[in-house]
């Protein structure tokens, strides 16, 4: 044991008037737990164990070694659940020991296999075993008296708060039913201790645990730090986190590490303040370590400066404060610059153009930069990165698509090559999401499929099958819209439904990646409330929907007004969003914003002016390679040409988009589009009324399967326009039931709508 | 004031009441507490012999434990707490109950202290505690609930809580325990360590007893209310405590706290005449000397308190500020290490350590050791200060945003902290609110007189000349109304101020003031020369507008300041 009074000389790291054991490489120390843990590795190298239970055994070693101090009842559990006999042995030593007397534990640590005489046991010194003997033995042996007695004082509590009343002499583990001791005991020492401390319990919950020794610290802290980073969900919760770490910073105020986790905990809750302060705790703190470390004053030293200035960029970043965030990068890349460092530089340059891209601002060149250096320098992981970022720049620029698939699929070699998971994972997120934009839903759900069935890839996951990244929550948003579009929660028990609370699960609402389904959910509620005719339902969505994305909100209320015939209303809203997308560069929606004016256009009867709109969006869209918003648009194009006389033409048009459509869109898209080829139809066939039959027949057909489509959708007023069509079919080709059915099928839903029809023709 | 006076008035009173609780804490071990009181007591006239307070009569427990008290009381007073609890076990008495308590709180105490050093761990030093506290709460709390408790075991009552953690108890009790016990300053200090604020400080409900000023001046001091506190020692001294070393020493660490560095250092010389051989209260003053760069009287306040005991973390600071201001710094830094490891809780001595290691320009220790303090006391400035100080000498100045920030938030009205955050937000060009700084260290009011020629220059980068003329003005009225040392002091920045505003009136065609300006100038080595360019320039264009411009300006001659009258506290000019 190094005491303050074998060092003369003053250490910086001294706190109240103890010596940091850190400064003289002693990183564990026996505790009774370890004890326990010694005399389990005795027990299994000298008794005779089967096969399979030490097989059990073995693989229980090292989480054992590393997990932090377990109570007594705890240990044997679950040692008892991989082999009972070797427990019972275990459980007799530490009897032997904490009942008799101090020589006993002597005794015990006396006759360990030493490591350096044991060559052709486990315990051989480099093995694990081995080196975790040699340095509990060397930890024991520098213990002074009064420490070897509070040792063998320690070992008794812990086990004798075990066995709450090891009275009378009588030795309960012995007579005891095994099973039943473990419950009753572990009642009585709960029992005992509310007794003797019922005054003061909010002192006393964290000292339960017991102390963390220095090792099982840093495995606690890199594991909760590698939970936070893939999944929050299984992370402590961060009130109970920030208490652990608060315990941990008081025992030992010199550990850094935790000053960092309990800024990414404080990031967890948004909680500016703190964050910044721990950030700012950490690096002062790392600051002296680096200089203490073997490299030059210099590196350690100016090194962690540095990366001091960039973390508080990314901090301010994270919450939105971008000219602080650009003050502190400036800074950061001045020092790294000063000294050289190309990496720290690297770093820089991709926060920067990350920066400028939150800003709003174009950072393509800075970009390319960035990657073209990255590449210089051999770092793949910023280079791919980089390359993402211009692949997504470039899929709202409206780049040629194959280009952008080229560049993903050759990140995607170097990514399995440097096996870099995370970014794996980012990849196909992207992917995902680049093909949903090009309205390609089967390769989209594919790429999603593909995402989730992947393991983690981690070269140590702390039992975590599969990550809870952003890219795994992008993908089950995009996943459940599509299943929303499909309808299947009728399907398939409600599957969409069943993704979101999934996703509800994984990602509670107060974590970072929430807003991503929360937005989604609320996007299929109101598209299904608008689809169902329930306007005054989708109404209050909007301002959710408003809360999450400006934008978005804009433009569900643009359409909720259009709904409601507020029309003057909903068009203002229309031209200042595409004011602002066209700002923003927001090819897709302002597209969207397009069409719903083309529709406003109908309302008043102006079809001729709905048309250049229409085709200026239709130019849009086939340059962005859109092809879901294309066919939309096809589908608007060839309803105003219907409408202004030339349903032939209409009809050519519409045989265009049918095929994608049917393919790849919406139930509720199929439906509109089928409705409209049979009205196309109608149409055409009342020119010509030779071929009437014939034309009214596959009319009916059409009619049908758009009638099927509706009623999937529970979407009555289509429904009941398609009755109303259906009808008249009928009775012009001279079918009196069919016809008197359809009518009372439209009759029906006309009086439970209530709503007066619009003129049938009047919508798409 | 006439009514502190007829509380004051019966000094006879207030000198029999001290000379018995001097008893009362003696026999119960309270040294600090008999030290403070024994020290008020003779500040004040001694009493006749016939007026001397009888000894409190014995009741029958008294006499029946007074044996294992005695015995007790000496084995306490050796060290031997354990064995001075034993003893008192069965007594029955108040006294004999206090001490059987307060020993085996003092043995836990040691205990603790003990196992610090033998821990079985980094990470469980912490958990090391008076294992004592909780049984002793547990058996405290009952009497208390019983009301079986004296003043004496309230105190101890509240300080048990105290260390337990548990802060809005221990208040309670506290003011419970004075209540019962007013005289017991030790319960005073206990409850102002526990007081966070004013408000607190006013719902608190205190005795109405003379030792309640004592303890409000005393909380102003800690709380930075500078003015109350210096206005309640002076009650107090005019009630007749004039000659109680105790006010004197904190009248001077108040002075020291608002850094009126002259009165301050009159106290304390004042102090050592009268009490040569304190210690307390040394390292402030050896501050003082320091920040007066008074290097003979340093030296010899060192060298005599070596003599008295060298082993104070008092002596160790004092040594430690002595070697600064002789610019050894290692040596200085050994001293402080040498208070810490007499106390590591000593707060002021981790701050000045890490002002000696930024001195050594060793700014990774000294970023450690402002860490320390500020773990010790969050509420350091200085510790925050410099800790920025430390950033800025790195060239990080956004990153010393941070700690000045913070600094500033801890001493709103402190003009170093807005300067240096001022010049932190110019090196970011960010001038806006460098300008809001520079003007609000100016309006606190401004003890290096450098934010005003910060914030004109800033103006003057600006071309907002108006502006930097009118700060020009108003630093060099600052300079000249204080006195002709800070005249000395600074004056290449006046003959900057007054070239700058020369030329600003020479462009405006303000000419008498333009040669004023000009003349000035020539008093200085450096901007003679060009005020004499000046004063030619101004007599030449004199000399082309002569006549006809005579009676033209007249009027405004008499103007001194014609300048664009903007009022001081307009900052809409500052605001972006």
């Amino acid at each position: 044991m190094a005491s303050v009074h074998e060092s003369l000389y003053f250490n910086p790291m001294m706190t109240n008037g103890v010596v940091h054991a850190n400064v003289f490489g002693i990183k564990d120390w026996v505790t009774p737990y370890k004890i326990s843990v010694l005399a389990l590795l005795y027990e299994m190298t000298a008794s005779k164990i089967t096969l399979p239970e030490r097989r059990r055994l073995n693989k229980l070693i090292l989480p054992l070694q590393q997990g932090p101090d377990l109570t007594l009842g705890q240990f044997l559990k679950t040692v008892e659940e991989c082999c009972p006999q070797t427990a019972y042995a275990v459980k007799l030593r530490l009897h032997e020991m904490a009942d008799g007397e101090l020589k006993d534990m002597e005794y015990f640590f006396s006759t360990l296999p030493t490591p350096f005489t044991a060559f052709d046991t486990e315990a051989y010194k480099t093995s694990v075993v081995g080196l975790f003997m040699r340095h509990m033995l060397l930890a024991y042996n520098k213990l002074s008296f009064s420490q070897v007695y509070k040792l063998y004082k320690s070992l008794q509590h812990y086990y004798h708060s075990h066995y709450a009343k090891p009275m009378d002499g009588q030795v309960p583990a012995l007579v005891a039913d095994d099973s039943e001791m473990d419950l009753t005991s572990i009642e009585d020492t709960v029992g005992d201790r509310v007794d003797k401390e019922e005054l003061d319990t909010p002192l006393h919950e964290s000292e339960l645990q017991g102390p963390l020794s220095q090792k099982q610290a840093e495995y606690f802290l890199a594991r909760q730090a590698y939970l936070l980073k893939n999944d929050e969900n299984k992370a402590l919760k961060p009130a109970a986190l920030q208490e652990e770490l608060n315990n941990m910073l008081k025992f030992n105020p010199d550990f850094a590490e935790a000053h960092y986790l309990n800024y990414l905990n404080s990031m967890r809750v948004q909680d500016i303040f703190l964050s910044a302060h721990s950030l700012l705790h950490y690096f002062d703190r790392l600051i002296l370590s680096g200089n203490d470390g073997k490299s030059n004053g210099d590196e350690g030293y100016g090194r962690s400066l540095r990366y001091a200035a960039l973390n508080l960029a990314s901090l301010h970043c994270r919450f939105g404060h971008y000219q602080q965030a650009d003050l502190a990068l400036q800074e950061a890349i001045r020092i790294a610059q000063e000294s050289n460092d190309h990496v720290c530089l690297q770093h820089c340059l991709s926060w920067l153009y990350t920066l400028e891209q939150m800003k709003g601002s174009d950072s393509t060149v800075l970009t390319e930069d960035s990657v073209k250096m990255a590449a210089h320098f051999c770092l793949p992981y910023l280079a791919s990165l980089g390359i993402q970022s211009l692949v997504q720049q470039g899929a709202t620029q409206g780049k040629t698509a194959h280009k952008l698939m080229d560049a993903l699929k050759d990140t995607d070699i170097l990514h399995w090559k440097h096996s870099l998971s995370e970014l794996i994972e980012i990849s196909l997120a992207q992917t995902t999401s680049i093909w949903r934009m090009y309205g390609k839903s089967t390769m989209s759900l594919q790429q999603a499929q593909l995402l989730l069935n992947m393991s983690s890839l981690e070269p140590v996951n702390f039992g975590v099958q599969q990550n809870n990244t952003e890219g795994f929550a992008v993908v089950l948003c995009h996943l459940a819209e599509l299943h929303a579009e499909q309808v299947c929660f009728r399907v398939l028990g409600c599957s969409s439904k069943q993704i979101i609370l999934h996703l509800k699960e994984q990602f509670p609402p107060h974590t970072q990646h929430a807003k991503l389904w929360m937005l989604c959910d609320l996007k299929i509620q109101f598209e299904r409330h608008m689809n169902e005719g329930k306007y005054h339902l989708a109404e209050p969505l909007v301002t959710a929907i408003a809360a999450l994305n400006q934008t978005e909100g804009l433009y569900r209320k643009a359409q909720v007004l259009k709904a409601l015939n507020r029309n003057t209303e909903a068009y203002h809203i229309l031209q200042q969003l595409q004011a602002r997308c066209e700002k923003a560069k927001c090819t897709e929606m302002v597209i969207r914003v397009m069409l719903s004016t083309a529709e406003l256009h109908w309302e008043s009867s102006g079809f001729s002016t709905a048309l250049p709109v229409l085709l200026q969006a239709l130019a849009l869209a086939r340059q962005h390679h859109l092809q879901s918003l294309a066919s939309e648009t096809i589908l608007h194009l060839a309803f105003t040409q219907l409408m202004l006389g030339v349903p032939e033409q209409a009809l050519n048009v519409l045989h265009e988009a049918i095929e994608p459509i049917l393919a790849h869109r919406a139930v509720m898209d199929k439906g509109r589009a089928m409705l409209l080829a049979a009205r196309c139809q109608m149409a055409v066939a009342g020119f010509k009324p030779n071929r009437q039959g014939q034309a009214a027949a596959s009319a009916l057909d059409t009619l049908n399967e758009a009638a099927a489509y509706f009623s999937q959708l529970n979407c009555k007023e289509r429904l009941r326009d398609v009755h109303y069509l259906q009808a008249q079919l009928h009775r012009s080709l001279g079918q009196i039931l069919e016809s008197n059915k359809s009518a009372m099928l439209f009759r029906l839903l006309d009086q439970e709508l209530q709503s007066p029809a619009p003129p049938v023709s009047m919508r798409l | 004031m006439a009514a502190l006076c007829s509380e004051f008035g019966d000094l006879l009173q207030i000198k029999k009441q001290l000379i018995s609780v001097i008893s009362l804490c003696k026999e119960r071990g309270l040294l600090h507490s008999a030290k403070w009181a024994s020290e008020l007591a003779f500040a004040l006239d001694p009493l006749p012999k016939d007026e001397l307070p009888p000894t409190s009569p014995l009741t029958e427990e008294d006499a029946q434990d007074l044996d294992a008290l005695t015995l007790a009381k000496s084995y306490f007073d050796l060290k031997e707490y354990d064995r001075a609890a034993y003893f008192l076990k069965g007594c029955r008495s108040q006294k004999a109950y206090f001490l059987y308590m307060y020993s085996r709180y003092l043995s836990g105490e040691k205990k603790k202290d003990d196992e610090t050093v033998d821990s079985l761990g980094p990470l469980e030093k912490g958990q090391v505690r008076n294992e004592a506290l909780r049984e002793l709460r547990v058996e405290l709390s009952k009497k208390h609930t019983a009301g079986e408790l004296d003043g004496f075991t309230l105190y101890l009552y509240g300080v048990v809580l105290r260390k337990l953690d548990l802060p809005k108890e221990a208040v309670d009790v506290f003011v419970e325990g004075i209540h019962a016990l007013p005289l017991h300053w030790g319960a005073w200090l206990e409850l102002s360590n526990l007081v966070t604020n004013i408000e607190m400080l006013k719902s608190l409900s205190l005795p109405d007893c003379w030792i309640k000023d004592f303890f409000m001046a005393h909380m102003y001091t800690e709380l930075q209310m500078i003015k109350e506190a210096l206005q309640k020692y002076q009650n107090l001294i005019e009630a007749g405590f004039s000659k109680s070393t105790y006010i004197i020493s904190q009248i001077a660490v108040a002075y020291h706290n608002i850094r009126d560095i002259d009165q301050a250092l009159a106290l304390f010389n004042e102090l050592r005449e009268q009490d040569p051989y304190r210690i307390d209260n040394m390292d402030t003053f050896s501050n003082l000397l320091y920040v007066k760069s008074m290097k003979p009287e340093l030296s010899y306040l060192a060298h005599n308190l070596v003599e008295i005991d060298k082993y104070r973390v008092e002596t160790c600071c004092v040594i430690g500020n002595y070697y600064s201001l002789r610019s050894q710094h290692e040596k200085a830094a050994l001293y402080f290490q040498r208070a810490l490891k007499l106390n590591p809780r000593c707060l002021g001595a981790w701050t000045l350590m890490g002002h000696e290691y930024m001195e050594m320009k060793n700014t990774s220790a000294a970023i450690q050791a402002y860490r320390h303090a500020i773990e010790v006391n969050k509420r350091d400035y200085r510790a925050w200060y410099g800790l920025g100080q430390t950033y800025e000498i790195l060239k990080m100045p956004f990153y010393c945003l941070y700690y000045y920030r913070k600094a500033h938030q801890l001493r709103p009205n402190d003009s170093r902290m807005l300067v240096a955050l001022g010049e932190s937000y110019e090196k970011l060009s960010q001038q806006a609110e460098a300008k809001k700084c520079y003007w609000r260290a100016y309006s606190v009011g401004d003890v290096e007189k450098m934010a005003l020629l910060k914030l004109a220059k800033l103006h003057e980068q600006l071309n907002e000349s108006d502006d930097a003329a009118q700060c020009y003005m108003l630093y060099i009225q600052d300079i000249f109304s204080c006195g002709s040392c800070q005249e000395q002091l600074e004056h290449a920045e006046v003959s900057t101020a007054l070239r700058y505003l020369g030329q600003y009136y020479f462009k405006n065609k303000l000419y008498d003031e333009a040669s004023l300006c000009a003349q000035r100038c020539c008093d200085y080595n450096d901007a003679r020369e060009e005020g004499k360019a000046l004063l030619r320039q101004i007599s030449q264009v004199r000399d082309q507008i002569e006549t006809p411009s005579a009676d033209l300006f007249a009027p405004l001659s008499n103007n001194n300041t014609p300048v664009r009258r903007v009022s001081p506290l307009n900052l809409i000019s500052f605001t972006p």
